[in-house]
């Protein structure tokens, strides 16, 4: 793909287009990660890394990958 | 007890190992997904590896150890990391068990549903976001709004492609009011026609996708299934599969798979009758019309000998 921006992505319609990712982000994942999925990369992270490590801790059996899945 | 964050690092030092040796392999799914804007509580890693690079792989995977874990293959099912298998559709399952944590490493050598090369598309240590978003398209509900989220980020990155990957209908209109639809993407995903059109059968039709598409996904794992049974018995029989030895397991394993297991199976079975027993299939659990503007799925094998 060309790295070229075309025309149509001008500041106004990329400013529209995060209001209509949000409001799906809101009703796809609820408003706490759709707050989490607008923060900065490292705070993301860091959120998720908080929410696993205090599930195992508290003994949490996080969902292992199941080993019938060959493909 | 290891940290998520370790384990993060630990499997992008793990690919760029890799990479500096000249291997070409790329993280996908969950934690691509996390890098791209979209939340993933992931614990695994999913990794896409070329198939002449699974020997670089296989070397790196022998001397990286976890907190002294060496790695192992996980499980009896999982078929060698060796290239015959890769291109074929496999999927190698490893994990390096510490006791009360494990990290987990599934490797791929074809993108599921992938309709263009996942190598050119790869960036850095991450698979592209049109790759990342097809292979979202699977038989589990929850991946869905992963692939439409990641939909609408091509789309602010100006690449119409991500009109491919949306599969939420108040998403597409909104996303419509504002942003141009191509021809070349109507061409691709017939559906999109009816959007443009202002046709109330679009919700249909949209639907109508995400069935035929998990009913599809669903068969291509059975097929794999099928195929891995007699492999699984030899593999599951020999002591040797679980040698502590890596480079050991890997030697069973390939013996085995050499005398039983077929190196492409869904090939074998042919694509075009998958597809058309998942149109079936979908076609009995929805009303009439709704698998009217379905893609030509055959196009998305791309990588698959």
């Amino acid at each position: 793909m060309s790295n070229e921006k075309p025309d149509w992505l001008t500041p106004e319609t990329l400013t529209y287009l995060r209001e209509v990712e949000y409001r799906f982000h809101v009703r796809a994942f609820g408003e706490e990660m759709a707050r989490v999925n607008f923060l900065p990369l490292e705070q993301r992270k860091q959120y998720l890394y908080d929410i696993l490590d205090h599930a195992r801790r508290h003994g949490v059996k996080l969902e292992e990958p199941a080993d019938e899945e060959t493909a | 007890m290891i940290s998520q964050a370790e384990l993060d690092r630990f499997f992008e030092r793990l690919v760029t190992t890799v990479q500096t040796q000249g291997g070409v392999c790329a993280i996908t799914s969950g934690m691509a997904c996390v890098q791209y804007g979209v939340a993933s509580a992931t614990k695994d890693c999913d990794l896409l590896c070329a198939a002449d690079s699974a020997g670089q792989l296989l070397n790196v995977l022998r001397v990286t150890s976890l907190y002294g874990v060496g790695c192992a293959y996980r499980g009896h099912l999982t078929p060698p990391l060796d290239p015959r298998w890769l291109r074929g559709g496999w999927t190698s399952h490893f994990h390096w068990d510490l006791g009360d944590a494990a990290a987990y490493l599934d490797v791929f050598g074809v993108a599921p549903r992938a309709s263009s090369f996942w190598i050119t598309e790869a960036a850095g240590t991450l698979t592209g976001m049109h790759i990342v978003a097809e292979m979202k398209r699977t038989d589990r509900p929850k991946d869905w709004p992963f692939a439409t989220a990641l939909g609408v980020k091509l789309l602010e990155d100006g690449d119409s492609r991500g009109w491919l990957h949306i599969f939420d209908v108040a998403t597409l209109r909104g996303v419509f009011a504002r942003v141009p639809l191509p021809d070349a993407q109507i061409a691709q995903r017939p559906s999109l026609a009816l959007l443009r059109d202002g046709d109330p059968r679009l919700e249909l039709a949209v639907f109508g996708e995400t069935v035929f598409w998990q009913t599809l996904d669903r068969l291509r794992a059975q097929v794999y299934q099928t195929a891995v049974r007699s492999y699984f018995q030899a593999v599951k029989k020999d002591p040797q599969a679980d040698s502590p030895d890596l480079a050991r397991q890997h030697e069973v394993r390939v013996g085995h798979a050499e005398r039983l297991l077929p190196p492409s199976p869904l090939r074998d079975y042919g694509l075009e009758r998958l597809v058309a027993e998942a149109k079936a299939k979908a076609g009995g659990l929805l009303a009439a019309g709704a698998l009217d503007w379905l893609p030509d799925a055959t196009q998305n094998f791309v990588g698959l000998e």
